[in-house]
């Protein structure tokens, strides 16, 4: 006979508001079966443990549920405690009356009725919940890092100096991100490229990390501590072994009116070339849609200059499998393209700031470009349209973030910092400039932040004006800016010869569809989302996925270099152990009744499920079977929704439980 | 109007598979043949496995071959010992099944001996006696079969079948079933299985039901409840009906077999048709690593995700 033990939690008062959490202990005290029940203020406190552990020894219990918050929160802590008091962990389930019941409702009579119930069927659960000896499995101490940014550059470093190999994965053909685009960074102005290229190139010489640069991630196989990534070298046309970087290629390629998008397409490049001069490696790729070569096969210039030989034309995509440990997501972030709207997207455009169509209207980035000292103006502050310098500089903040009617809520965070940034470069460049600026709010919370935000106004001149601005258009050479300044009342308009917009931040394009190669989850703007917003802010849900920078939300880059490091800190955490410990809730397969029908196998995701022969003692084959890799598989349960006989069983949810809890209600 | 269809071709074709028979036997490239054979009343067949060359004259085919023999390959079943080489007399339909099986593990294609016929059909029912082949006796099945002349046998005899325009019943009263309510519907389908009597003709005369345990034979839980009441009908019919998706390629043994005349081919088909408009995927014409239901594409509908 089971001798179980209910513990009901208040949670503080998340439960004991809405369920009558004496009675429900109360109740099922009287179910067969149960041999102890009380409630307690927080079970996951210390003293709250403590009882759990005690009474488990006291009472000399078999099994235990704990009715509480969802088991994704405490069911670690709880089966941890019940292990400490010398049962196995398994024989510990949780009932949500939280999450499922005193959140949800408002009438404490009905919700106490409900929490009796849902803890009722978790008493009839348990009594079939097995002994399951934890499973260990080996760890692959090396680590994937997807993507070439600040926040995948600062998480390949701390990860491959601690010891450990670092496979980096860039889909562009350099590293370096958008940190490389900027030209100056808040708040203390200092060159972003000159703080920048000495940890690319860290990059390059470290002899931990292998750099795949112009290669995405095709597949993604395996589980925590033993993932195998299938990453797809896209042709670069050019040997990178062989090239010395030299540049005659790019010198002699007649296309050479390629906007170049590093410049946010204000330069141009040609159709053999580099990013930009800093670019980690130096060696260029030929843009196979604008190459004279490949459009028409004639040409071969760059072929025929090139002293060691390593242009090749013939070169094609190759994939490469990379078995590790860990996986680091960095994609980072794209500017929200404000002239149309998205297709199939819910979010709006600006059409009506002419972004696109007036040329003197640009994005912050575009603005960055041209502060920068390698920029295509060598840093001078020019006009995109007649090249001239602008007198009357207008930025409008807040374009997409922040507007609910637009189709995007949030706050993109780094807009206000870079603003006063940008109206101190203005001003630092065009001595006799004015810039104003168009606000909602000024959000400059950080370390020197606001200190820099005053200095802008105070120091540098700029005039900001709270309010937004309602059209521009173009007059004569002129944009005129029409506003209102909500502090004084008025409406303004300015004549300006140039508009920067502050664009919301969005993730990457195909941001989505990695977060399904990797299985991991993403909110409604394609942002990652981290396993607890609070506690766990670095890791995904998935075990061995871990989030850094500007893809997980917007993010300044103290902000995510912090959150690379601490990504890097938590694979490193992963690796101090050569066998990770794994739930052992797996699937098994009842030999006896299985056909071989590997309908099983062909629906696992996790290529958990092999063929297994059954032989009889003269060694003849009687029948082929399946066989489920407890170290592989993660316990999803496809399979058991999947087979036909129902011969496979997973632990803890088997059929007979859920049968049981279902008879129970 | 009743129209008598030519049956000619199959005298010749059962003169092409004996000798067909008699050679592979005797030469040894297979272990047994498995095939139709005259039957005690007048006119009917029964399927037979023959070993011994001498006998490969007992072999028949006519319009009252009506059995899928694939289901004879199958585990749960077991009727022919797992010996060696087996040949096997299939119409198109029932190589379909056999196709099937490959795809589920069940069988391999160098362990069979296909010896393939032309068919232009066979009777809807074979208990009356010496029934004439018509338009009317020829099996709903064969109205709208696709698969006359099987495909990629070892062996097929030259004749070419050739069929009669016929009416398409199933893809009719499918129609018709659509244009229902889904209260009309339900009713329907409530009245059908109804009258189960739970005697499990179907599974057994399926060769896709190979399971060596079935769910609805277990007891701890019981997954569909035994007796012939309407709720434990239904299930049992909703599990069969969706075990069959994307694997049942239209035997219609299942229809012939129930006593009761319950319509389960045209659920079957109904499965088919979902499938092919979802998916484009017909089953049973080529051995697929994975079926429309157990793999995932981009491209796979996902309006019901709201």
């Amino acid at each position: 006979m089971s001798r179980i033990g209910v513990f009901i939690c208040h949670c503080g008062e998340n439960i004991s508001r809405t369920v009558d959490v004496a009675r429900v202990a109360a109740e099922v005290g009287k179910l067969p079966g149960v041999a102890f029940s009380t409630d307690y203020k927080y079970m996951c406190s210390d003293p709250g443990q403590t009882l759990l552990k005690k009474t488990i020894q006291d009472q000399k219990l078999s099994h235990v549920v704990v009715a509480a918050c969802s088991p994704r929160m405490h069911e670690r802590t709880f089966r941890k405690a019940v292990e400490a008091a010398g049962l196995n962990p398994f024989l510990c389930e949780m009932a949500n009356i939280r999450e499922h019941c005193s959140w949800v409702h408002e009438n404490i009579e009905e919700a106490t009725v409900k929490a009796t119930e849902i803890v009722g069927m978790m008493v009839e659960r348990v009594k079939k919940n097995r002994v399951l000896p934890t499973i260990t499995v080996p760890v692959t101490k090396r680590s994937l890092v997807i993507g070439g940014g600040i926040a995948g550059i600062q998480a390949a470093l701390d990860i491959a100096d601690g010891g450990h190999e670092v496979i980096l994965v860039e889909r562009e053909p350099s590293i370096g991100g958008h940190m490389a685009q900027l030209s100056e960074t808040f708040p203390t102005l200092d060159c972003s490229q000159c703080i920048m290229t000495p940890k690319m190139v860290d990059v390059a010489n470290h002899p931990k990390i292998t750099l795949y640069t112009y290669s995405e991630i095709e597949l993604v196989e395996g589980y925590i501590g033993n993932f195998q990534i299938t990453i797809r070298k896209k042709a670069r046309s050019v040997d990178e072994d062989k090239c010395t970087g030299c540049g005659v290629c790019m010198t002699k390629c007649p296309i050479k009116k390629i906007p170049n998008k590093f410049d946010c397409n204000l330069g141009m490049r040609p159709a053999i070339y580099v990013p930009f001069p800093q670019a980690v490696p130096n060696t260029p790729v030929i843009d196979r849609d604008n190459c004279t070569k490949f459009k028409t096969g004639k040409c071969g210039l760059c072929q025929k200059v090139c002293g060691p030989g390593a242009v090749d034309y013939e070169q094609e995509d190759t994939l490469i499998v990379e078995p590790v440990g860990a996986i680091v997501v960095a994609t980072g972030f794209d500017l929200y393209t404000i002239a149309e709207k998205p297709k199939g997207s819910p979010i709006k455009g600006y059409g009506e700031f002419g972004h696109g169509k007036i040329p003197d209207v640009i994005d912050g980035m575009t603005f960055e470009r041209l502060a920068s000292a390698s920029g295509p103006t060598g840093g001078k502050i020019l006009r995109p349209s007649d090249g001239k310098e602008p007198k009357q500089i207008v930025f409008i903040q807040c374009i997409g973030s922040r507007a609910r009617e637009k189709g995007i809520s949030y706050c993109s965070k780094v807009c206000c910092m870079y603003t006063a940034k940008h109206t101190m470069l203005y001003h630092h460049k065009v001595h006799d400039g004015q810039a104003y600026v168009f606000f909602m709010d000024a959000r400059t919370p950080g370390k020197s932040y606001d200190e820099f935000w005053r200095r802008s106004i105070e120091e540098e001149e700029a005039v900001y004006i709270r309010g937004m601005v309602s059209r521009l258009y173009q007059k004569g050479k002129k944009i005129v800016v029409m506003g209102s300044d909500i502090a004084v009342g008025v409406q303004v308009e300015i004549e300006a010869d140039m508009v920067v917009l502050a664009t919301a931040i969005q993730p990457q394009a195909g941001a989505d569809t990695l977060a399904q190669k990797l299985g991991i989850s993403y909110d409604k703007y394609n942002f990652y989302s981290e396993a607890h917003a609070k506690l766990r802010p670095v890791e995904c849900a998935t075990a061995g996925i871990y989030l850094a920078g500007a893809c997980q939300g917007p993010k300044d880059i103290p902000d995510t270099v912090s959150q690379a490091s601490a990504a890097a800190a938590k694979v490193m955490a992963l690796f101090s152990k050569d066998k990770l410990e794994r739930e052992p809730i797996v699937a098994r397969v009842k030999e006896s009744a299985c056909v071989g029908c590997f309908a099983c196998k062909k629906v696992c995701a996790y290529g958990a499920i092999e063929e297994k022969e059954i032989r009889d003692r003269q060694g003849n084959l009687v029948k082929v079977v399946a066989y489920v890799n407890p170290g592989v598989c993660s316990g999803c349960g496809t399979c058991q929704a999947t087979c036909p006989s129902k011969c496979v069983e997973l632990d803890g949810y088997t059929d007979e439980q859920i049968v049981a809890m279902i008879e129970a209600l | 109007m009743t129209q008598p269809i030519d049956e000619s071709i199959y005298t010749a074709v059962t003169v092409a598979i004996q000798a067909e028979a008699q050679r592979i036997l005797s030469e040894g490239l297979v272990t047994a043949v498995v095939g139709y054979a005259s039957a005690r009343r007048k006119g009917s067949t029964q399927p037979i496995v023959i070993t011994d060359a001498a006998l490969a004259e007992k072999l028949i085919f006519t319009p009252a071959c009506v059995n899928n023999l694939a289901v004879y390959l199958t585990k749960a079943k077991k009727e022919i010992p797992k010996t060696g080489r087996i040949g096997i007399v299939v119409k198109g339909c029932d190589l379909k099944a056999l196709v099937g099986l490959m795809g589920e593990s069940q069988l391999k294609r160098e362990d069979l001996y296909l010896i393939g016929v032309p068919c232009i059909g066979v009777l809807g029912s074979i208990i009356q006696p010496d029934t004439a082949f018509t338009s009317d006796s020829i099996a709903p099945k064969c109205r709208e079969c696709d698969a006359h002349l099987p495909l990629g046998c070892d062996f097929v005899p030259s004749q070419q079948p050739i069929t009669p325009e016929l009416e398409k019943k199933y893809a009719a009263e499918i129609d018709r079933l659509e244009a229902m309510t889904p209260a009309e519907r339900w009713a329907y389908w409530k009245e059908q299985f109804s009258k189960c009597i739970k005697c499990y003709a179907c599974r057994q005369v399926c060769p896709f039901c190979f399971c060596e345990q079935c769910l609805c034979d277990r007891n701890k839980p019981q997954m569909v409840e035994t007796t012939p009441r309407p709720a434990g009908n239904f299930a049992w019919h909703i599990v069969r009906a969706m075990h069959l998706t994307g694997r049942c390629a239209g035997c219609a043994e299942c229809e012939r077999a129930c006593p009761m005349d319950i319509p389960l081919n045209l659920l079957n088909r109904k499965m088919a048709k979902e499938l092919k408009d979802l998916y484009e995927y017909e089953a049973g014409f080529e051995v697929n690593a994975k079926g429309p239901l157990t793999m995932f594409t981009e491209k796979d509908d996902q309006s019901f995700i709201k």
